[in-house]
């Protein structure tokens, strides 16, 4: 059988038999609802959606003006839905009751007490701009140039010092770090914990006998992997549509490169960090083992971790482009800086050019030492016992 | 035809085969049995390349057994090792994908040996679920779910119960008039000599002794009397020139003849001495042959 084959088998196993475990898609249930409660919870707590304004028109002109306010209402922050009434006596007892906010009856507008401001600015310029076309009609002026006239393309805005909607995009690299985080340790100790097993069981030798260790290492990280990217890319589509639908997020360019970034950092990521796991079950044969010799690991991605925290606060620091090169912190720093879009074409090529070649080297360096270690039972092995092992 | 030609293996410092040479041809049923340490497991991994020799061949009909060959070959390890959370007729299918079957066969062939073993009750739960002696039993299924031409189990027995142990050794017997090659190590010397075609007796890493246990008794130079007589002790050999006590056994007494030695000799002088009860060839056991071999 051939190395592909027998990989592609234990990577299927490793799959199918995880997704079987009840613990396993109980946390995966579970984190989706965590990531689908936070993303509504942003949006429903941010407190900026737009106010929602019900205002009645009566007459063909206060219909117009309406209209027009409710196409302009977005720029200041509002919402307008029309009620139209035939008569002015029906648009008053409509405000006094009121089941509207407000009636344009005439030239007047009508409330209750005073106008919010956003209702006042966009009924007054949605009044502008049919009055102003009404009497550029007058004058002779066809209906498209009025409109051309009307409606100049309105000024961009260039913020010298990041974007206006700085607090959203620090909310996403915050989330986004922390999955990362949660993703290469939570998969990288499942490769651990599956090495381990395989050893503490004894039943690798008896799939040693039928296929070659690299295949067995192979398929294992490959298996464990597409498991935890299937459920980054679940967490991170409900996760983005739950803060869609709620309005703390807009869905564009930006919020989908950053959900592809993470994926693809992810991968690499994962695959660094999980072929030094597979060596820290590799050197050991029972469970209990596995903490001691995994710890140098875990707290290597808590420090990668929490390096995020102040690169977010402030992604102008030496520390924030270090830490997005480096790769044991460029999987969870980089994704961030992404989503803050503070990262340059150039910094987001080398990262993944430094990662890529980490990758390379530590995977086929891990894969040696598992190899030496894999069938050596008894007391853990000292790192430096198992790569001479792998040398000889 | 499986052999190990002339294998040397150390540990370290440690010399763990040192010329080893062993022959199982197929269609037969070996034992291979030895003191421990005397390098039966190694023997056993370098047969099926899960370890690598520092020096000699392993053969396999003649040639030199390449890698994807020994992974077709069965394994029982000594410590036993399945995934003590998978379903058992999972497992087994897995394992026999593994070992080339397609997802058909693999299945079909796991449903079998679920079947003949008696495990069909157990067919959908996690191996750690079942008794010691049904995991034992998946166990064995796991070495022959694939149909393996050459089968190596290192002490299949240990552990079985006498029922789970007449399964097993009716299955290797089978297996080996089937045409397959099957070599096994055991402790359990009276059952190697009732079930095998021949032994191989290892001892510091080479073997000692191989063959039919008829003709590995045959080799034995000093033939052997069991002769049981009315007299007052030992005094009427002392007129038998040639003979050596080697044991008293109950009212007998065990005699090594010395070469040359005529027993009807013995048979005369005993007749002497008193009422001859008993007087017969000494059949040594295996166990008996073991003991002399290793101890030289």
């Amino acid at each position: 059988m051939s190395l592909r084959k027998a990989t592609g088998l234990v990577a299927r196993r490793e799959f199918s038999e995880r997704l079987r475990q009840r613990a396993f898609r109980i946390s995966i249930v579970v984190t989706v609802v965590l990531v689908a409660i936070v993303g509504v919870l942003a949006g429903v707590l941010g407190g900026d959606q737009p106010e929602r304004y019900e205002v009645g028109a009566q007459g063909a002109e206060a219909a117009a003006i309406v209209g027009a306010a409710r196409a302009v209402a977005p720029r200041f922050d509002a919402r307008v839905e029309v009620r139209r009434f035939d008569t002015p006596a029906a648009a008053r007892s409509a405000v006094r009751d009121e089941s509207v906010d407000a009636a344009v009856v005439g030239g007047t507008v009508v409330t209750l007490d005073n106008l919010p401001d956003e209702l006042e600015q966009a009924l007054q310029a949605g009044a502008r701009e049919v009055r102003a076309a009404a009497a550029l009609r007058a004058e002779g002026v066809s209906g498209a140039n009025a409109r051309r006239a009307l409606d100049p393309p309105p000024l961009r805005v260039s913020a010298l010092e990041g974007g206006g909607d700085e607090d959203e995009r620090s909310g996403v690299a915050l989330v986004a770090s922390l999955l990362l985080y949660l993703q290469l340790i939570g998969y990288g100790l499942a490769v651990a914990t599956g090495v381990v097993e395989e050893k503490a069981s004894r039943v690798v030798e008896v799939l040693l006998a039928a296929i070659p260790a690299r295949a067995l290492l192979a398929g294992k990280l490959i298996g464990i992997g597409l498991l935890g990217l299937t459920q980054l890319l679940l967490v991170g589509v409900v996760g983005l549509a739950a803060a869609v639908a709620s309005g703390a997020l807009e869905l564009d360019g930006a919020t989908l490169g950053a959900l592809g970034v993470a994926l693809v950092w992810f991968l690499f990521g994962y695959a660094l960090w999980a072929s030094m796991f597979a060596v820290a079950g590799a050197i050991v044969s029972r469970q209990e083992d596995l903490q001691s010799s995994s710890t140098v690991l875990t707290m290597l991605l808590v420090v990668a971790y929490l390096v995020a925290f102040p690169v977010i606060d402030d992604p102008s620091t030496p520390l924030a482009t270090i830490s997005a090169l480096v790769p044991l912190s460029s999987p969870i720093v980089m994704p961030a800086l992404v989503a803050l879009g503070e990262a340059s074409a150039v910094e987001i090529a080398a990262s993944l050019a430094l990662l890529a070649l980490s990758v390379a080297v530590l995977v086929r360096l891990g894969a040696s030492i598992y190899e030496a270690a894999i069938l050596r039972m008894g007391r853990p092995l000292k790192l430096a016992e198992a790569w001479r092992a792998a040398r000889a | 035809m499986l052999e190990l030609r002339d294998v040397h293996r150390r540990y370290g410092d440690t010399v763990a085969l040192d010329g080893l040479s062993l022959v199982v041809p197929e269609g037969e049923l070996v034992g291979f049995v030895g003191p421990n340490g005397a390098g039966k497991t190694t023997a056993m991994r370098i047969a099926l390349g899960v370890l690598e020799q520092d020096a000699g061949e392993v053969l396999w009909r003649g040639a030199r057994a390449k890698r994807e060959v020994q992974r077709r070959f069965g394994y029982m390890p000594e410590e036993r090792g399945l995934y003590p959370k998978m379903r058992v007729d999972r497992q087994l299918g897995y394992l026999a994908k593994l070992h080339g079957r397609s997802g058909s066969e693999a299945e079909r062939a796991a449903g079998r040996w679920i079947e003949r073993l008696g495990l069909a009750r157990q067919a959908q739960r996690p191996v750690e679920e079942l008794s010691l002696g049904n995991q034992q039993r998946v166990q064995l299924a796991a070495a022959l779910v694939h149909d393996p031409e050459a089968l190596i189990l290192d002490e299949p027995f240990s552990g079985l119960d006498p029922i789970g142990a007449d399964v097993l050794a009716e299955v290797l017997f089978e297996r080996a008039r089937g045409g397959a090659a099957v070599v096994f190590s055991s402790h359990q010397l009276e059952l190697v000599e009732r079930l095998c075609d021949s032994v191989a007796i290892v001892n510091h890493g080479r073997i000692v002794a191989a063959g039919r246990v008829d003709d590995l008794r045959a080799e034995r130079s000093e033939p052997r009397l069991l002769v049981e007589v009315e007299a007052n002790g030992d005094r009427w050999l002392e007129d038998v020139p040639g003979v050596e006590v080697v044991e008293h056994d109950g009212d007998g007494v065990l005699l090594e003849l010395g070469h040359g030695t005529d027993d009807q000799l013995v048979l005369d002088a005993a007749r002497r001495a008193g009422r001859v009860r008993r007087f017969a060839p000494a059949r040594p056991t295996l166990a008996e042959l073991f003991r002399e071999v290793v101890d030289r």
